[in-house]
């Protein structure tokens, strides 16, 4: 490194450019699924194709009208939802939304999810035979849909066997975001993995709850919602630094708090190689664009000229000698 | 009309009674606010570091041109807290003009404007346009609160000519009782007359409640200004359903409204 140069000169030789398995992206900053709408709403504030790509809000076979209100609430650090994982449904959003997303240049991660076995692989088959989907990125996490989701998110067995009834369907890669309320991070990555992921996206939001003492209920309709927010990115990056020390290589997209380039630049050091930006966007539509930049100038501040140079680049605290008494 | 994000600083916090305060606001570039419509609203945030994470609705009071808006607030909660502490000079963070407002004035018509506590802010502002626009006979302010110090900037409707009918529980000014007993007898006066009216109101849940059963009884146009949790203001998180009648169960109180027709609204 030349000690002379300056930060400005440093963070222009930074690149941005970086790839998720095989997958290039142009930056490592993707919109979150379900804090970013189709991305429309987006349009008027920020130029979406700074983007390093955008993951969709969850698409299920039908439509679903969603959960009743309050659907969510502010919480120290972090927010409550239950929004009870609306959408338009498989066909509306391949007629109406995907040409949008297509035009736009980025990464198309299209999120996706069923009720059962057979509605998951009816999703992936419809979803997977699209042009312009670089990624399925298979929701087996939401905290908030009643119907035995619960096992496909916490139960490596299940995963595994649904996953890989999936990958079966399509020739579109398959990401599995996975759930913080798993027992066992690192064997629902493994059981995903071995039955034919790309990759793991981490982690979705944590289930909690709030309550008003003076009307004594609870502050979200459904009683418990999914926490998102700063409140969660210490355990996001534990969960996604665990992963990555187990499966060396696995494409992980690490996710949960991130509000600056700093904690973008956390994510990956614990082993991420893309990281999703979700709750930042609604307080701030052109968040992604600004952590983008601010990652930029940190990793040139810190001479990490690429992206794959900072992936994975933790250090070890070196073991403390162990103390002697004097005698 | 596309929104924006932009920064702004306060140009002044003024306390009014009743623990109300009008904060005024500059632009730090020109910005689509000056032709915003009554209902309109407009989310702030301040530099509240990662506590508070999302922005605070706030229907516009007044945006005089495209530099300056105000808002008027209540302290209710932890942002609201921080926003009653303001001082001149202090930035935060608006995005506006958001939502669909109130139907315009028009000749032929009066509006009853029916506000209740801190829902005056977009009949504050229907009246402005209104007393300018159409002629200060096309609107009537309802006005209830709990006291004397809850009814406040009634001066700004008696300087644009603009008719009030005041109501307070405890009867220190106006008739004693709800708004919606005012509103009842107003409704039978423009029925006596053959007069034509819509019912406008912004206010606490179940005063809406009240005034739109009154005004599907009356078989009135009701008109409501709703408020619901949200995060973004912009239809993104889908935080702020509102139930309707309709093919959907729900819509957006930031995208479709806040303004909604009462015949809508599933209560």
């Amino acid at each position: 490194m030349n000690m002379h140069e300056s930060t400005d000169a440093n963070s222009r030789a930074v690149e941005l450019n970086c790839s998720f398995g095989h997958l290039p992206l142009k930056t490592p900053l993707l919109a979150a699924s379900g804090c970013f709408a189709y991305a429309e709403p987006f349009a008027q504030f920020v130029d979406l194709r700074l983007l390093g790509g955008i993951s969709t809000k969850g698409i299920s076979p039908l439509p679903r009208h969603g959960n009743p209100l309050p659907r969510i609430c502010e919480t120290a650090s972090g927010m409550l939802n239950s929004i009870g994982l609306e959408n338009v449904g498989v066909d509306a959003f391949l007629r109406d939304k995907l040409p949008l997303l297509r035009e736009l240049g980025v990464s198309v991660w299209v999120n996706f999810f069923g009720t059962d076995f057979e509605t998951y692989i009816e999703c992936a088959r419809a979803l997977g035979g699209a042009d312009g989907i670089d990624v399925l990125e298979m929701n087996i996490s939401c905290p908030n849909i009643k119907k035995g989701g619960i096992e496909f998110g916490t139960v490596p067995e299940v995963a595994h066997r649904l996953t890989r009834a999936c990958v079966d369907v399509t020739d579109t890669p398959i990401v599995v975001k996975l759930s913080p309320n798993a027992g066992d991070i690192v064997g629902m990555a493994a059981a995903v993995k071995e039955a034919g992921a790309c990759g793991v996206s981490l982690i979705n939001t944590i289930t909690g709850m709030a309550i008003d003492v003076r009307r004594r209920r609870p502050r979200i309709a459904t009683t418990y919602g999914g926490l998102s927010g700063p409140a969660i990115k210490p355990i996001g990056l534990r969960m996604v630094h665990q992963v990555a020390r187990a499966l060396p290589g696995f494409p992980i997209c690490g996710m949960g708090g991130i509000l600056s380039g700093e904690d973008a630049l956390e994510y990956l050091m614990a082993g991420a190689h893309c990281v999703q930006v979700g709750t930042a966007c609604f307080a701030e539509p052109g968040a992604i664009v600004r952590i983008t930049e601010e990652l930029r100038g940190l990793m040139g501040e810190l001479n990490i000229a690429t992206v794959a140079d900072a992936i994975g680049c933790l250090e070890a605290l070196p073991p403390e000698v162990e103390y002697r008494a004097p005698r | 009309m596309p929104a924006a994000q932009f920064d702004v600083r306060v140009v002044e916090n003024r306390a009014l009674t009743g623990g109300y305060f009008v904060l005024e606001f500059e632009a730090a570039r020109p910005v689509p606010i000056a032709a915003a419509r009554p209902g309109q609203f407009v989310m702030l945030r301040g530099d509240w570091g990662r506590e508070l994470l999302n922005p605070r609705a706030f229907s516009i009071l007044h945006a005089p041109d495209d530099r300056h808006f105000s808002i008027l607030a209540k302290v209710y909660g932890r942002g609201t807290a921080r926003m009653a502490a303001l001082a001149p000079g202090d930035p935060m963070t608006a995005t506006a003009p958001l939502g669909v407002g109130f139907p315009a004035a028009r000749a032929g018509v009066t509006q009853l404007l029916v506000a209740g506590g801190v829902g005056l802010p977009p009949l504050h502002l229907q009246a402005r346009v209104a007393a300018r626009e159409v002629g200060p006979r096309s609107v009537e302010l309802l006005y209830g609160g709990r006291n004397r110090d809850d009814l406040v900037l009634l001066e700004d409707f008696a300087r644009w000519g603009v008719q009030t009918h005041l109501a307070t529980e405890d009867g220190s000014v106006g008739a004693r009782g709800y708004v919606t007993v005012a509103l009842r007898e107003r409704i039978e006066l423009a029925r006596a007359r053959g007069e034509v009216i819509e019912l406008l109101s912004c206010g606490p849940t179940p005063m809406l409640r009240a005034v739109r059963e009154i005004g599907l009884a009356a078989a009135r146009p009701t008109y409501l200004c709703l408020e619901e949790n949200m995060a973004c203001g912009f239809g993104a998180c889908l935080g702020c359903a509102v139930p309707v009648h309709g093919p959907k169960p729900y819509r957006y109180c930031c995208s479709d409204g806040p303004v909604f027709d009462a015949r809508e609204v599933r209560w």
